[in-house]
């Protein structure tokens, strides 16, 4: 999978916002949604897909799940701050835990969204996280 | 000789003056030339009594003359004292008779203070324009030359008043003809003054409007049209069809079909086209209509027509048949069925969708009754408690309410209904309501709530915090995609245009997920309900999934990595499957637990089923933990054994009670490599009819996170 060559021209110009989630059920809405707000949008079942897919580069937010089997979330974003890549990071989880959004966001996360989340809440994360600093 | 002399001069002197005369009164029509007969007949009187020292002279014109009869009577002052003018009239009448030939030349008569000579002079050949009558009183009244002053006098009245006549008359007729003329002249000026109204009305009427002749070639266009097309009336009138190059190509075949047929049949057409506007390039739709005219035989005269822009009603409804069709399929989708309510005529539309959720025929008429009839007995006696139509009716309000339907099948719809006030056109009251069908969500909404207090007995089996947050990750998995589908579905339905097809994608994404929630809750339920221990046939690889589902989170969580290895022949068991499953949740806790101190080598946590010998079912967790002191591998499923300080020990203890009331085995093993196993078997089917009894009477199951190793 490379982001070399994306599929449509007219998608050169959006911006990427990228999806790691083990849960299919995620992997198929999140996008559509994210592309109805005007946003290109990749999704993968693993943060080892995600490392080798070649997209680390054009990604500029990243739509992380916590807990995945392998690799979790935020070994994902370790690795990255690891490369050198740092791409603002969401991250989304099933869990309700405020001490595991307080630990992530101290990480250097921009937000964490507890799921489900609204439409407007995620579309409000995924701005601040393209803000410049 | 002198005698004779001036005899001769006084007669000379008499001829002279009589010539004078005759000669003013030759000059008389220069006189009155181009004056009427009172201005005649006054200058002819004036110069008469004058010239003729007369005492009376009169004058009468019969009808032939004049409108009316005019007779004038002129008396000298000296002539003393005298009837009214009317009565010397009657009296000179009554003495000359009407009869004019057998008038005498001199008449003498009373009159006054003596006697009067008077010559009655008649107008015409035989009097019949009238009679001049001069009287003087002097003897010798006429003298000869009198006499012949007289007569050319009467002579010349005549010719004048024939004259004047003639020029009263011709005047007559000249003021008739100017007053014809003028009325003639007024009458066109308005006439005109209408027909350029009605040119003017028809060029710049707010229409295209044209005739054509039988032949169906254009002969008066407005100039509306032309203005519109750009074409100028010659091209127009070129040929019958010149107009069809304004036609929108795909229109022209369709439209000089009707065009021709309607000539040739002399019936006229409609037809809508569209025609090209010259000034901005752009095809707007006009309705086209041709009436015949016809003459007295019935052969067509012309045709007359007009063309009319459509082009935005005809878009505004497109437009609306469009916005109804997306509504349509946006309620469809929904589930969301519409009303409008006037409570002053109890007059009730629906919408289609609206229908459907009541299982109504779509189209028969909606009245309150037929409502009451579809709603459930008990939410009927609440609406009519709380009064919820008279309030309506009575107010202008905006409602809310739940209430539930009850279906022919007895089956239970839940309905959410809002209700806008409004005013109508006519400012009458009127409710826009909206209904959603929320069964659906509302089942879901019960089946959780239901499952969730159970799962709040089960609390006490499992660690609190451990189940609930399997169980929110369980529910809010599936939960997050319905959100995020609908909410795509909504984004998808408002965008313009509608994407119906990725909004209908969407939906059916929130459905499948909302069922894959239900049958989470389904096993939730199944795993955690309080039910008494029962025999059935198990599918221990299903039973071992669910379980997986139910703590993978808590493994990933401490980064265990979970290796399945299920056979796929594994034959059916019979026993309890809730407690089976309670075994295999604790031995994989119990393995988790195991290898958390671990961190040089994978996490790595193996379940295993397999056929065993002599007809068994084996299921094997084997981690890669710390392992267990040989010495102690006796105690193990001992209870209160525990090498953990959260531990209880019971963990191992009870779970070896399930296995044998299932008459299996449970017991461990220490790997090759770091690391230990645990195990059961069990077989098949519990030999003898005593083993049900046996599963029951393990009581209240108490799983702990506890562990042995």
């Amino acid at each position: 999978m490379s982001c070399g060559v994306l599929p449509r021209r007219s998608a050169i110009d959006r911006i990427l916002v990228s999806v790691v989630d083990d849960d299919e059920s995620v992997r198929e809405s999140l996008p559509d949604l994210l592309q109805q707000f005007g946003f290109a949008a990749r999704a993968f079942s693993s943060a080892e897909e995600f490392l080798a897919s070649g997209c680390i580069d054009q990604t500029r937010c990243l739509l992380l799940d916590v807990a995945m089997p392998g690799m979790t979330g935020p070994d994902l974003q370790q690795e990255l701050i690891r490369r050198r890549k740092t791409i603002p990071t969401i991250f989304i989880t099933a869990d309700v835990g405020m001490t595991v959004r307080q630990r992530l966001i101290e990480q250097g996360a921009v937000e964490c969204l507890f799921k489900p989340f609204s439409d407007t809440v995620l579309l409000d994360a995924v701005n601040s996280a393209l803000r410049p600093k | 000789m002198d005698v004779q002399y001036e005899q001769d001069a006084g007669e000379i002197k008499r001829l002279q003056r009589c010539i004078n005369d005759l000669v003013c009164l030759l000059a008389l029509p220069a006189l009155w030339s181009g004056g009427d007969i009172s201005q005649v007949l006054d200058t002819l009187l004036n110069t008469l009594m004058r010239m003729l020292r007369l005492d009376l002279v009169s004058v009468r014109l019969n009808l032939s003359v004049v409108e009316t009869p005019i007779e004038i009577v002129r008396v000298a002052q000296s002539f003393g004292p005298m009837p009214p003018a009317h009565e010397i009239c009657e009296a000179l009448n009554h003495s000359l008779g009407d009869n004019s030939p057998k008038w005498p030349p001199l008449l003498r008569n009373l009159m006054g203070d003596g006697e009067v000579s008077m010559v009655p002079l008649p107008l015409g050949l035989q009097g019949e324009l009238g009679v001049i009558i001069a009287a003087a009183q002097r003897a010798g009244f006429p003298q000869q030359t009198e006499a012949l002053l007289l007569n050319v006098a009467a002579s010349q009245a005549c010719i004048g008043l024939q004259e004047a006549r003639l020029r009263s008359q011709q005047k007559c007729i000249a003021d008739e003809l100017d007053r014809r003329v003028a009325r003639r002249t007024a009458e066109l000026t308005a006439a005109n003054a209408e027909l350029q109204l009605q040119v003017g009305l028809l060029q710049r009427l707010p229409v295209s409007a044209w005739t054509l002749k039988p032949d169906g070639t254009p002969d008066f266009v407005n100039r509306v049209w032309l203005e519109y097309s750009g074409q100028t009336l010659d091209f127009v009138r070129s040929r019958p069809d010149a107009w069809i190059s304004a036609v929108h190509p795909e229109d022209r075949e369709t439209a000089s079909r009707s065009f021709w047929e309607g000539v040739r049949s002399g019936q006229g057409f409609a037809m809508e086209t569209r025609f090209l506007r010259a000034r901005d390039g752009t095809y707007r739709w006009h309705l086209n209509q041709a009436v015949v005219l016809r003459d007295a035989e019935g052969r067509v005269l012309k045709f007359v027509g007009t063309t009319t822009d459509i082009d935005d009603q005809k878009r505004a409804k497109e437009k609306l048949r469009r916005s109804e069709a997306f509504l349509a399929e946006g309620q469809r989708l929904g589930q969301i069925g519409s009303y409008c309510w006037r409570p002053a005529t109890d007059e009730i539309t629906w919408s289609a969708e609206l229908y459907r959720i009541y299982e109504l025929e779509i189209g028969m008429p909606v009245t309150l009754e037929l409502i009451r009839s579809r709603v459930h007995p008990d939410d009927v006696t609440l609406i009519e408690k709380m009064k919820l139509v008279d309030q309506a009716r009575e107010g202008s309000h905006d409602f809310e309410w739940r209430y539930r339907l009850l279906m022919p099948d007895q089956s239970i719809k839940y309905m959410h209904a809002v209700a806008h006030s409004t005013r109508d056109q006519n400012g009458q009251s009127e409710y826009m309501a909206s209904v959603q069908d929320v069964t659906a969500r509302r089942l879901a909404e019960e089946a959780r709530d239901k499952a969730q207090s159970e799962l709040a007995s089960v609390a006490r089996v499992m660690s609190l915090g451990a189940l609930t947050a399997s169980i929110a990750h369980e529910v809010n998995q599936p939960l997050s995609g319905i959100i995020t589908n609908a909410s795509t579905c909504l984004r998808m339905l408002g965008a313009d245009p509608p994407q119906v097809e990725g909004a209908r994608e969407t939906a059916r994404r929130t459905i499948r997920d909302g069922n894959r929630m239900s049958e989470v809750i389904a096993r939730l339920r199944a795993l955690f309900s309080k039910k008494e221990p029962t025999t059935e046939s198990v599918n221990l690889n299903d039973a071992v999934l669910e379980v997986i589902a139910l703590s993978i989170l808590e493994l990933q969580k401490n980064r265990v990595v979970l290796c399945p290895e299920l056979a796929d022949d594994l034959p059916l068991i019979t026993g309890d499957r809730v407690q089976l499953q309670q075994v295999i949740l604790n031995l994989l806790r119990n393995g988790s637990d195991a290898m958390c101190t671990v961190e040089d080598r994978p996490r790595q946590l193996v379940i295993r089923t397999e056929r065993d010998n002599g007809d068994r079912v084996r299921l094997t967790v084997q981690d890669a933990g710390i392992g267990f002191d040989p010495q102690a591998a006796d105690r193990l499923f001992d209870a209160f054994y525990t090498t953990k300080c959260d531990g209880m020990g019971i963990g191992l203890s009870v779970s070896r009670s399930i296995i044998e009331r299932h008459h299996g085995r449970l017991w461990a093993t220490l790997n090759e490599g770091p690391g230990a196993a645990f195990s059961f078997s069990i077989p098949r089917t519990p030999a003898g009819l005593a083993h049900a009894d046996g599963i029951r009477n393990i009581q209240a199951p108490a799983v702990t996170g506890s562990a042995a190793a």
